[in-house]
This record gives structure tokens, sequence and C-alpha cells, in this order.
């Protein structure tokens, strides 16, 4: 019996790792296979993964053999094999700032990042952003803001998402293409909507009267994301922060505390009961939610609300008393960050009569 | 106030890894340059970060400032990290995502040797979900959809047949123009 076990576990081991023992020479010389006529994918692929399982490792290239690797790796977009082709993107975004000369690829994934396949097109876009440089960026500028607005939802979220990124390399980008952001905030796909509006808060997060008016606007009609739901709230969090009044925006804010999405109601009790100038009152609401999600069978849940609750208990004891039973609840929690957070938040809330349970 | 908000951002998650059972890293992302910028604090942390969890199933921590909810099957465990002050619930749709993903692309078969076997496709799905920090998609179907390329090769198929058959097309024009 035990020998069997041994036998399993080395199985699983040695034997069960195919990339086990794995020596950077000896793939980046397999890199060189790169270089034959016809390119064999399922071949290449493999070394690709191994190169790339390498560098997930944190194994170190050098710029000569990282430039080596990526001018190897860029043979292969010979083959039209799409498992290959998505890998090489992969293989591109990860040895980019590591290999010298990498807009040597700029052209090929244009033409991709241009063609007909969307699978391939919005991988593309994402790749070729992370080895555009500053020079670069006005000569595909144009392809950009039409890939914002493109159709294809995964193609209109890389290149929102991608322009967020490119903001390091040239800090205007977001307030360039926010026309085209803006026209993609009304898309159907929950990602894009957020996305979009992520871009449009980046390009106008300076200018404090532009946000007042985008997230008014966005208000009456709520975000059916709920990423962009909980984006919106921080917006209006932040806005509550440096505005003097703001009743429209707490309306908005207390009003999210009954939407459908649990994600979004947590987000609003939480904004709630942050807010500096809100007295016992009006985080009444909020406060109820959370004691509700205290007695969630999901830990993330419980542990959220717990968090907030304890540091609400700092400024507003009495308000959390109301929750002192179900936080009771909690001190015997198999999450052990739960109970924790339970006793402190008791011990600050916490009267004489409850003190002996 | 130490920042009970974030400042609003897309920029959400600071890394996601899938460990095996004895702590090491099958995969491991991490997005943001200030959080563990050497491989050797990356894997110190996911050292501590195992130990306190593979046998505590209670799905969140907060460890050295982040918090980190995580999910285990068989011999894998899969992370997701975000700063501490971040939504759990966003984290925690990122992480079943991730799961909800690889589970499907290995067809329920969640285990290290499915995944090394699959490697590839695991690696253009972490890819697809999380892009520098920001969701790219947290729906696992759409997911699975953009990367399982494998059952692709249908369609390929599909063409190859609608190819033939537009040649036979062709013979027949090209027979009846004779």
């Amino acid at each position: 019996m035990i020998a069997f076990k041994r036998d399993k576990k080395e199985e699983e081991d040695g034997g069960g790792n195919p990339f086990q023992n794995l020596e950077k020479t000896t793939v980046l010389q397999e890199a060189r296979t790169f270089n034959n006529t016809p390119v064999n994918p399922r071949k290449c692929a493999h070394i690709l993964t191994k190169i790339l399982y390498l560098l997930n490792q944190g194994e170190q290239l050098g710029t000569m053999e990282a430039t080596e690797a990526f001018f190897a790796m860029t043979k292969l977009f010979q083959s039209r094999d799409v498992i290959l082709r998505r890998l090489v993107y992969l293989g591109i975004k990860e040895l980019s700032s590591l290999a010298e000369d990498v807009i040597i690829v700029t052209s090929s994934l244009t033409k991709d990042m241009t063609g007909k396949e969307d699978l391939y097109r919005a991988a593309a876009i994402r790749a070729l952003c992370t080895i555009t440089d500053s020079s670069m960026l006005a000569a595909i500028e144009r392809y950009m803001k039409q890939a914002i607005v493109d159709r294809s939802p995964a193609v209109s979220s890389a290149a929102l998402v991608s322009s967020l990124h490119l903001t390091s390399v040239s800090g205007d980008v977001a307030r360039r293409w926010a026309n085209e952001a803006q026209e993609a905030l009304n898309s159907n796909n929950v990602m894009v909507q957020y996305h979009a509006l992520g871009v449009l808060y980046q390009a106008r997060k300076t200018d404090k009267h532009a946000v007042i008016k985008l997230v008014a606007k966005l208000m009456k009609t709520s975000p059916k994301s709920p990423y962009a739901a909980c984006m919106l709230i921080r917006m209006a969090y932040k806005l509550l922060d440096e505005v003097d009044e703001g009743e429209e925006l707490i309306g908005f804010i207390e009003s999210c505390l009954r939407h459908k999405s649990e994600m979004v109601v947590y987000e609003a009790a939480h904004a709630l009961v942050n807010l500096g100038r809100s007295g016992a009152r009006e985080i009444g609401p909020a406060i109820s939610v959370l004691q509700l999600f205290c007695g969630s069978p999901k830990p993330a849940l419980r542990f959220a609300a717990v968090r907030t609750l304890n540091k609400v208990a700092m400024s507003h004891p009495a308000a959390v008393t109301a929750c002192n039973l179900d936080l009771e609840n909690l001190i015997t929690d198999s999450n052990r960050s739960i109970a924790t957070l339970a006793i402190t938040t008791l011990l600050k809330t916490g009267a004489e009569s409850s003190v002996d349970r | 106030m130490d920042g009970q908000l974030l400042e609003p951002t897309l920029y959400t998650v600071k890394g996601m890894a899938i460990l095996d059972n004895d702590g090491n890293r099958i995969l491991a992302k991490y997005y943001d340059k200030n959080v563990f910028p050497t491989p050797k604090e990356q894997k110190t942390f996911e050292k501590n970060l195992f130990s306190k969890t593979h046998r505590a199933n209670a799905e969140i921590i907060m460890l050295d400032g982040l918090t980190c909810v995580y999910r285990s099957n068989v011999d894998l465990f899969f992370y997701v990290m975000g700063s501490s002050h971040e939504n759990e619930l966003i984290l925690m749709s990122v992480l079943n995502c991730l799961f909800d993903s690889v589970s499907q692309i290995l067809r329920k078969n969640v285990e290290k040797r499915a995944v090394l076997d699959s490697l590839d496709i695991v690696m253009l799905a972490m890819d697809e979900i999380c892009d520098g920090g920001i969701i790219l998609d947290a729906d696992a179907s759409s997911v699975v959809q953009r990367v399982a390329l494998r059952t692709d090769d249908i369609p390929l198929g599909e063409q190859t047949v609608a190819q033939v058959l537009q040649s036979a097309k062709e013979q027949l024009k090209w027979s009846l123009l004779k």
C-alpha cells in the first residue's frame, strides 16, 4: 500500500509534469525550429508553451536571449494555425519588455487587427498596444478609434482596455478617443459598457464639471453592467467628497441598495457608511443591508459585511449595535478572519450585557 | 482617512495564481509592479498564502495587505488577489470566472495533470479574463468561447466540406458550359 502510494506520488511529481526540469538553454535552442518552413503548428505551439511556462515560473532571460527568441517567434506568423497565432500574441506581450526592436511585428499585428477574424482582432489589438510607443501611436490611432466602436464586444473591449494602458505612453490618449468611448458606453455588452466608462472617467477626471455631467447623465439610466454600476458609485462617492451639495448623488447611491446584483448592493452600502458627512439616520438602510449579508452562506459576503461594520463601529458604534446578535453568530465562523473581525467589532459596540456571552 | 474607497479605476486585480497541492506555482500573473516586483518575492508570498489556505477551505483571507479569494479542487488551488480596499465580491466574480473557465476547458476534469496537458489554452484563458489588472471578461462561457479553439476544428472541417461543395459546383458549371 505504501509502495503504491509512493509510486502514485512519483508519477504525479515526475512523469506527471511534462514541464518539470525544463532547461532554459535547451528550450531556447528548440525555438530555432521556428525558423523551419513549413511551420509545424503543433510542435511549435508546444515549444512556445514551454517558453511561456518558463517565463511564468520567473526564469530571467537576457536581452540577447529574449531578442533571439522574439525574432524566431515572428517567423510563426507564416502559419495560419489559430492556437499558434494566439500563443504568438501572448509571447509578444511577455517578451515585449525584455527584447529589443519589438516594433518589427507592428505591421503583422496591424494586419491581424484589421482582418476578418474577430478572435484574432481582439487579441492582436492588445498585443499591438503593448509594443506601441509614443512615436507609433499616431500610426495606429485611426484603427484604434474604429476598433473602439466595433460591433464585436471582444474587439471593442480590447481597444478600450488597451487605450487605458496606453495612457502611460501618452497622457491624452483617453481624451482624444473620448468620443468613441462615449459611443461604446451605449453598448449592450456589460463589459464594453464598463470599459467605456473607465476610459471616459480617465479622460475627464481632471475636470470636475465634466465628471459631474457624466455621472448625472448616467445616474438617470442606471448602468446595466454591475461592474459599471460599482464604478459609478465610486465616482459619485468621490464627487461627494469634493462638492458641497449632493442630495441627488446620495439618492442615487441609496437606490443602488436595491440593485439586483449583490456586488453593487455591497458597493453602495460600503460607500454610504463611509461617507464622512452622514449621520446615524442616513446610514440606517446601509447597515440593514450589511446585517443581512452577515447571514449569507457565502464567506466572501460575510467577510465583506463584517469588515465594513468593523470600520463603521469606530465612527457610529450606536448604529452597529443593531447587528450585535448577527455578529455574535459570526464569532464561531469557520473562517478565522471573519471571526476575528466579528470579535473586534463587538468589542467596540458591545454593552456589558453581551460581554458575558 | 486611509482611502476607504478606491479611486475610481478599472485596475482591480493585483494578481491571479494557480498552485498545485505542494504550493508550487503552475501559473501566476501579477499585474501591479508595486506588489511583489520580483519572482522571488512572488514565490515567497505564494508559499505563505498556500500555507495559510491549503487546509482551511474558507474562501477569503487578508494577507500582506491584499485581499485574496481562493478556491480549491482535487490537487489545484486557484487564487485571485486585490487591494485590501477592493470590493470582495468583484474579486470573487473573477475567481469564479477563472475556475469555471478552466473547468469548462478541461471538461470538468479540474486537476493538475489536465491543466498541464492543456497549459496553452489555460494560459490563453487567463489572458482573456484579466488584461494588465483590468477585468476583461468575467463570464466563463464567453471566455471559453474566446479560447476554446480546439473545438473550432469543427468549423474548419465544415469549411472544407463547403469548399468541396464549391469545387463540385464549379466542376458542374464547367461541364454544363461545355
